[in-house]
């Protein structure tokens, strides 16, 4: 058998192949990743006119942001603007009432969310602290225990919560959104925390407490500067989560004072008489925020998605 | 400056395991003790139950004579050097050296003074503005004992702090702990693995085993009289020969008898002891014969010289026994040899038990 | 043998700070969770229609046998598991793909990085919406596309089609759940040493071999947990039902959480409504436990 030495030209040939399958692979995942939402996007930027046209047009030819403007501006009361398509297909093509809603919604979407964040922080660091670095009777079960009640389908715990946010009088508030949220997403915080704090040598906790720090100045001055990535990814993760939750508050929430941002554009996507580039549009401003969050932090989700896998 | 003091204080952990049994330790002020032992053996959970990063289960430690079992970690006046040294990654030289004066409110002037003395005793001073992560090991360990300095406490504690140095390192190492120890006048808790370390540094030396004290004492006591065959195997290098036999009187005198083998032991051996008995013999404790001296006679099976003395292999009555002689003995592999044995120098043991019978229990 | 503490029995202090600690998160879960799920439990021994609140007769396990012989139910079951097997397979394969050529090298691979999360961040209702448009059967994308690039020749019905509609509803849900599955194999995937592969090369294993012996049999934690954890989420899932087809056309896509929703908020039926969620709830317990078991045990 001979054996092939490599010429020190290195052949160029498997670069070249190399080189082209990974161009057109990434191709086609940007396509994959992207598509959805650029289509999305495109849509938002068409009249109400050109956005049926058939077959559709990829790229607006009159690009527009009205259906923006109309989001922004909209005066609850006011009524359509947009004349119905000259073809007669009942596409809708109104820009509806309740667009004024939207920026609202999005505003208590954003108060949940910063709240829950802060909230899981609070509750959930000292609670991971004790989980990682504290030796007491219990301590996996408490773990196993936090992470069981996640198991329970949302959907399982949404009578029970219905009937008891009725009788407290809390339907229709940002409060009980803000409860409920804070209790299914502080499991996997504190799951991500005590990994990551258990990651950190148990010595210097021992060396902090006998410099003289007690337990909560161990966490305060040692660990949380140390665990910076992991704070961000958990703070990132309950924000999403609760930016994007429908379900609980589709239950909770009835009238335009709570409702969050999902609930308006699904309200949007029911009804029927709405223009397709202004539900686009709505789409696109409920997207913009998560969206961002996730491409700039991305680092940090993803190392704290891996604390969670290596220790799974 | 403070005398701690361990009365039958046990650890146990929820499964049950005990992890040290009924400990009794008086530390006199700045004494320098060792807590010397295999691994799991329980001397460094002592060390933390005397740092107050362990619960005690059952008994008592005094500071002076203040109880301290429910005192937290952060309130007792201790400074520890970690094996792992711990520093704070986030936190530069002096900082990690400062954390424990700042903890205590220690005033800006005085703390930067203290700080820049312990950093020149250490020669440090020029890396007092990195990281621990920009050091190599010896100066993380100088860090770390920069911190522990630098406090004044009243009580020294070291864990393992030399076991991740380099050989050499070391050793120059524990000449700078005796000074230390000297320069400071605090009382000293040190624990480690190394028999070595323990009998060139401590005052006094507290061998563990599996939790339970196997002995107390000097350097010089422990390493001449070892209470037990455990305390003999562990110190010295190379480890005591052990010889198994049987105890039976000749002309008045207490014999070891093993196959041809028979050697007269010391006086003093309980006349009610069994007849199961071991020899212990170091192997430095071999000479010349001499008149009036037991002689042990062997082949040797391997001559190994290290160049400042010679170590040979013995094959005694199918046993293997390890004897130094001086490097200019000129022994073959082969040769039956002859040596002197000075009873006086002779352990002797029950097998049994393993206790020895000429060291009683202080 | 264990030492109890001398004199009076006072918790450790350890044990006391780490209740202490601990108390916020117990209080938040027990309250908002533990509560609920017995407070649920409790309701669905009791015949609880809100159409007539005043009646809340006691029937024990009858909700639960009426559930379990509904046919109605039944069926959704047999569509859940539909749904939920091809979503799990799809996902782990378009996982595997995405992980493998983000575990490469290459310029510009940072880019593909960020944008991979964005499926994953963008809000479900959003994600509905979003396909729903593209399903669209006037002026969707999809017929769009396919009529430009000639695969068809007239527009086509989607979700319109019974045929059609789990499959496509699971295309819109595998789609948001790629980016996710994705970072936890690459987790695995980047784990791998590298001496294993030098070693396979040594041993003469061209790259497909090298694949299917170093890098598969190293994944299978990562499988094990993206299948999992998927199949806990596909069971679930009731967004995209909502959003795309109300359990239509015709019930094609009537799956356990719109069978839940139905009964608990159109039917107003609350004991029914809740025995349904508790056989869901110990369905998937059952469900993670037996795949655990199984995926654990191919040695």
């Amino acid at each position: 058998m001979t054996i092939v030495v490599n010429t020190p030209s290195r052949p160029l040939l498997p670069i070249v192949v190399r080189g082209c399958g990974l161009a057109v692979a990434s191709l086609l995942l940007l396509f994959y990743l992207l598509a959805p939402v650029a289509w999305l996007a495109s849509s938002s930027l068409q009249t109400g006119r050109e956005i049926v046209s058939v077959p559709p047009h990829w790229i607006p030819d009159h690009p527009t942001l009205r259906n923006f403007k109309a989001i922004f501006s909209a005066i609850p009361g006011l009524g359509a603007s947009e004349a119905p398509a000259p073809d007669g297909t009942n596409s809708g093509g109104f820009i509806p009432s309740t667009a004024g809603n939207l920026l609202p919604a999005m505003l208590n979407s954003l108060i949940v969310a910063s709240i829950v964040v802060l909230l899981n922080l609070i509750v959930g660091v000292p609670a991971a602290y004790a989980i990682a670095k504290i030796r007491f009777r219990g301590r996996n079960l408490a773990l196993y225990t936090v992470l069981a009640t996640r198991v329970i389908p949302d959907i399982a715990l949404v009578v029970p919560f219905f009937l008891v946010v009725r009788k407290l009088g809390l339907l229709d508030s940002l409060t009980s959104l803000i409860v409920t949220y804070l209790a299914i997403t502080v499991p996997f915080s504190v799951f991500v925390l005590a990994s990551t704090f258990e990651q950190l040598p148990d010595d210097l906790d021992r060396a902090a407490r006998v410099d003289g720090c007690s337990r909560s100045q161990v966490l305060l001055r040692i660990f949380l500067p140390l665990a910076r990535p992991a704070l961000v990814a958990v703070g990132l993760f309950a924000f999403l989560a609760s930016w994007n939750e429908f379900l609980l508050a589709l239950m909770f929430t009835q009238t335009a004072a709570s409702q969050t941002l999902p609930i308006i554009v699904a309200a949007f996507t029911s009804d029927f008489t709405v223009s397709f580039s202004f539900l686009n549009a709505a789409g696109v401003l409920a997207v913009l925020p998560p969206a961002i969050l996730a491409v700039v932090f991305e680092r940090y989700i993803v190392s704290g998605l891996t604390a969670g896998a290596v220790k799974g | 400056m403070a005398r701690i003091r361990l009365q039958s204080v046990s650890k146990a952990y929820g499964g049950g395991q005990a992890a040290v049994t009924d400990l009794t330790l008086d530390i006199a002020d700045r004494e320098f003790v060792v807590l010397l032992g295999p691994s799991g053996c329980g001397k460094s959970t002592t060390l933390n139950m005397v740092a107050g990063l362990e619960e005690i289960t059952r008994g008592t430690l005094l500071f002076d004579d203040e109880v301290m079992n429910h005192t937290p970690a952060h309130k007792r006046d201790v400074a520890m050097v970690f094996q792992s040294y711990a520093l704070y990654p986030h936190k530069s030289v002096f900082e990690n050296i400062a954390f424990g004066l700042r903890m205590r409110r220690v005033p800006e002037a005085e703390l930067t003074r203290r700080v820049h003395d312990a950093a020149e005793r250490l020669e440090i001073t020029h890396l007092l503005q990195r990281r621990p992560s920009q050091l190599s090991g010896g100066q993380r360990q100088r860090v770390a004992l920069g911190r522990a300095m630098v406090r004044q406490p009243a009580v020294f504690l070291m864990d393992e702090p030399l076991s991740n140095l380099d050989a050499s390192l070391r050793i120059a190492m524990r000449a700078q702990i005796r000074h230390l120890h000297a320069e400071m006048r605090t009382t000293f808790l040190y624990v480690t693995h190394d028999q070595a370390e323990a009998l060139t540094l401590a005052d006094r030396i507290v061998l563990m085993r599996d939790g339970v004290v196997q002995q107390l004492g000097t350097p010089h006591d422990i390493y001449e009289r070892p209470r037990n065959m455990f305390v003999a195997a562990f110190l010295g290098s190379p480890a005591i020969n052990f010889l198994d036999g049987q105890l039976s009187t000749e002309s008045d005198a207490p014999c070891f008898r093993r196959g041809e083998l028979s050697i007269t032991l010391p006086p003093g051996i309980a006349a009610t002891a069994t007849r199961d008995i071991v020899l212990g013999l170091r192997a430095e404790d071999v000479g010349p014969v001499q008149d009036g001296f037991p002689v042990l006679r062997g082949m040797v099976d391997t001559a190994m010289p290290t160049g400042s003395d010679q170590f040979l292999g013995l094959k005694v009555g199918g046993n293997d026994v390890f004897v130094r002689v001086g490097k200019d003995s000129a022994v073959r592999e082969g040769e039956t040899i002859s040596l002197g044995l000075n009873p006086a120098r002779l352990h002797v043991f029950d097998k049994a038990s393993g206790l020895s019978l000429l060291h009683g229990h202080s | 043998m264990a030492a109890a503490v001398s004199g009076r029995y006072r918790l450790p202090h350890e044990e006391r700070a780490a209740l202490g600690l601990l108390a916020p998160l117990a209080l938040v879960l027990m309250a908002v969770t533990l509560f609920p799920i017995l407070y649920s439990l409790w309701i669905s021994f009791y015949g609880l229609n809100l159409r007539r609140p005043n009646r809340m007769p006691f029937v024990g396990f009858d909700n639960y046998l009426s559930v379990l012989t509904n046919p109605q139910f039944l069926e959704s079951v047999g569509r859940t598991a539909i749904f939920s097997v091809i979503s799990v397979i799809a996902v782990s394969i378009l996982a595997l793909l995405a992980a493998l050529l983000l575990n490469q090298e290459f310029p510009g691979r940072r880019i593909l990085s960020a944008c991979l999360l964005i499926p994953w961040a963008i809000p479900s209702v959003v994600n509905g919406l979003m396909w729903k448009w593209i399903y669209d059967a006037n002026y969707g994308a999809l017929n769009g596309a396919l009529l430009q690039l000639g695969f068809i020749d007239a527009a086509m019905v989607w979700l319109g089609d019974a045929n059609k509609t789990l499959g496509l509803i699971a295309n819109a849900f595998v789609w948001k759940e790629v980016p996710l599955a994705s970072v936890l194999l690459l987790v695995n995937l980047k784990a791998i040493p590298a001496d294993l592969y030098a070693a396979a090369r040594v041993d003469g294993a061209p790259a497909w071999r090298r694949f299917l012996h170093v890098t598969l049999p190293a994944l299978r934690p990562g499988f094990m947990l993206v299948a999992v954890y998927e199949a806990m989420m596909a069971v679930r899932h009731f967004d995209l039902f909502f959003l795309l087809t109300e359990g239509g056309p015709g019930g094609a896509s009537d799956v356990v959480a719109w069978r839940i929703y139905v009964e608990t908020f159109r039917n107003l039926s609350f004991g029914t409504g809740a025995a349904m969620s508790y056989i869901l709830a110990v369905a998937t317990l059952l469900m993670s436990y037996g795949l655990i078991r199984a995926l654990a045990q191919r040695v």
